[in-house]
């Protein structure tokens, strides 16, 4: 009998990889002391960080999933002059290094009509809090429409028709009819939305600064933190976030697994 | 005219619906029949609205609803997989329509309840649609559409989701509805037992083009072009005009002669049709008023269900002859036995 088959090849190799990333994700948790981590827990920069974390990500996902909804029902729904441009730009995000998105922000915000416009009207956006929220928006918007749009194309236009013909306008339709069967993919999309806008740094360092007790969100603390060598404080915020991200994943695998309006 | 389609061009990229011409008369079950492919269900969509021509109008009584919204026409639509709101118990999705339909709040409940007595879901209206078998979907699909009370009712397959005993009482349940309501129907079909027991109008549809337009009977009998003929399973074979006599058109087709009541010119050539069910078989000679008696050879048997299939070779023209299994014992017939083919000269079409 042959060990060596593809798929034993192909198992092993599953096995080895989780084994390590598993490795690597407990090294968090063991390799600092626990008063380490406690002591860090309780600082101000650390409750600052977390705080200002859960606003502007919960915030930012709330902009992206009204956002992502719109965009991801006109892309599946309609025909329309440069809807394949606009597809690639929306997806753009997800290809290209989160810093050179924030470079980009940076420069759109502060070196174009658009900054010139929001100076006008006295509204800085560069290295403020407004800035992590728009530079969140930006990262995780490709993947809240993504997921929107895969949710609505799993939705045979016919019962958007037997509701038009019924009686009901498209927006009736849309809020009576599409959106209950959907529902499933926009708590999917809000979840990893979430777990996105949580973890955004790139970006974020560049058009917000990631200043010291300012716009210092959890990835700014975990990188200003192990640049001066502290690395308790570094590892607990990335227990932080971990811990978020595995909490954000249950919820998700829980809404996944409950009931869709198809299996009522 | 009730609903009038007025010269419908419709361009999908590589398919097109073209010069679209039908006229319905109020009250009229139409069905449309055609290979896959043939713009049936898109025909169906623009008449509701789901799609706008690029060329042409569609009136319904009297009125241009080209350019309407959907939701402001009366026409409801049912189609093959119920799309059946599946977050709405039965009562809430036969209701959905009627909210928006008809003001009269007080009637909604006791509207539900009498369309589903009518259709036999009375007894399901707490249920959500998952649970309901395809028969009790469909009914619940078709009572959504009729309780609005619409001008008129379109059916994209309706039936083709359900096995052959419900598929029945279907046939008779929307009959009888439709009759009841006096709502004109415009039923997409495949299946060929839909346009007998349905049909006041059939209209076949091939490549976006309307091929022919009349009653069931006309169009299985007398089909106007051998795709038709071939779509419907009539016998078609080429044939010469020799003679007439009154009321009479005698005509030669390879070695025999057959008698059609249809009128033609002497000397030309024409394409002559005759339904299988429409000729009869015996084993030896009878006296019978039918005109027309060929002998032939069996020299294929097929059972299709209930039914058998021979065909039998005439010279070098193959007819394809229905029977039942009961009638083929009964005449002890076999591959290669020699037979008598009997058809009036009024089931003979031209063409």
């Amino acid at each position: 009998m042959n060990f060596f088959t593809f798929k034993f090849f192909s198992i092993a190799l599953s096995l080895c990889v989780t084994l390590l990333l598993l490795m690597a994700i407990l090294s968090l948790f063991f390799v600092p002391k626990f008063e380490e981590v406690l002591e860090a827990l309780q600082s101000s920069e650390m409750l600052y960080s977390l705080k200002l974390s859960l606003m502007t990500a919960s915030l930012s996902t709330l902009l992206v999933i009204a956002v992502a909804i719109p965009i991801a029902y006109a892309l599946s729904r309609y025909d329309f002059f440069g809807k394949a441009i606009l597809k690639t730009i929306m997806n753009l995000p997800m290809a290209f290094p989160e810093l050179v998105l924030g470079l980009a922000l940076l420069l759109l915000f502060s070196r174009t009509y658009v900054g010139d416009l929001l100076h006008y009207f006295g509204i800085s956006i560069v290295f403020t809090k407004s800035a992590i929220v728009i530079a969140q928006f930006f990262t995780a918007l490709p993947y809240g429409i993504r997921i929107v749009y895969a949710a609505f194309e799993g939705i045979s236009k016919r019962y958007e028709n037997v509701s038009r013909s019924l009686g009901y306008t498209e927006f009736q339709t849309f809020k009576n009819i599409t959106i209950p069967l959907v529902r499933n993919g926009i708590y999917a999309s809000t979840i990893i939305t979430f777990a996105r806008t949580m973890g955004a740094f790139g970006a974020v360092l560049i058009l917000a600064g990631g200043t010291y007790m300012k716009t210092e969100i959890l990835p700014i603390t975990l990188f200003l933190n192990i640049s001066y060598g502290n690395l308790g404080m570094a590892i607990t915020s990335g227990i932080v976030l971990i811990t978020i991200s595995f909490i954000a994943i249950l919820f998700f695998e829980y809404m996944e697994g409950k009931k869709s309006v198809f299996e009522d | 005219m009730f609903l009038k389609i007025e010269n419908i061009t419709i361009r999908l990229g590589k398919f097109n619906l073209k010069d679209i011409h039908l006229e319905v008369k109020e009250g009229q079950y139409v069905t449309i029949i055609g290979p896959s492919g043939s713009g049936k269900s898109i025909l169906l969509e623009n008449i509701a609205g789901f799609y706008t021509p690029n060329k042409g109008k569609v009136y319904l009584k009297g009125e241009d609803i080209t350019y309407k919204n959907i939701e402001d026409i009366n026409i409801s639509i049912v189609y093959q997989d119920y799309v059946l709101f599946p977050h709405m118990s039965v009562y809430e999705n036969i209701l959905y329509g009627l909210k928006k339909k008809s003001t009269q709040k007080a009637d909604h409940d006791k509207e539900v309840r009498e369309i589903a007595a009518l259709l036999n879901i009375d007894h399901l209206l707490e249920r959500k649609p998952l649970t309901l078998s395809g028969g009790e979907m469909q009914r619940t699909s078709i009572a959504r559409a009729l309780v609005v009370k619409p001008e008129l009712l379109l059916m994209d397959e309706a039936f083709s989701a359900l096995d052959y005993k419900i598929k029945k009482e279907m046939r008779k349940l929307v009959k009888d509805v439709a009759k009841k309501y006096g709502t004109t129907v415009l039923h997409v079909t495949h299946d060929f037992e839909d346009v007998w027991a349905m049909a006041d109008m059939c209209v076949v549809l091939r490549f976006g083009e309307i091929l022919q337009v009349g009653k069931p009977d006309e169009i299985f009998a007398h089909p106007n072009s051998d795709f038709v003929a071939n779509f419907v399973g009539t016998n078609i074979f080429e044939a010469t005009v020799v003679r007439k006599e009154p009321d009479l058109t005698i005509l030669k087709a390879d070695g025999f002669e057959v008698y059609s009541s249809c009128e033609a010119k002497i000397g030309e050539k024409v394409r002559l049709s005759i339904r299988p069910e429409n000729i009869i078989i015996t084993t030896t000679k009878i006296e019978t008023s039918a005109k027309n008696e060929i002998e032939g050879m069996i020299i294929k048997v097929e059972k299709r269900g209930h039914i058998m299939e021979l065909s039998v070779q005439v010279n070098s023209i193959i007819l394809i002859v229905m029977m039942t299994p009961n009638s083929y014992e009964h005449l002890s017939l076999a591959l290669h036995s020699h037979v008598f083919l009997s058809f009036k000269a009024t089931s003979v079409g031209l063409y």
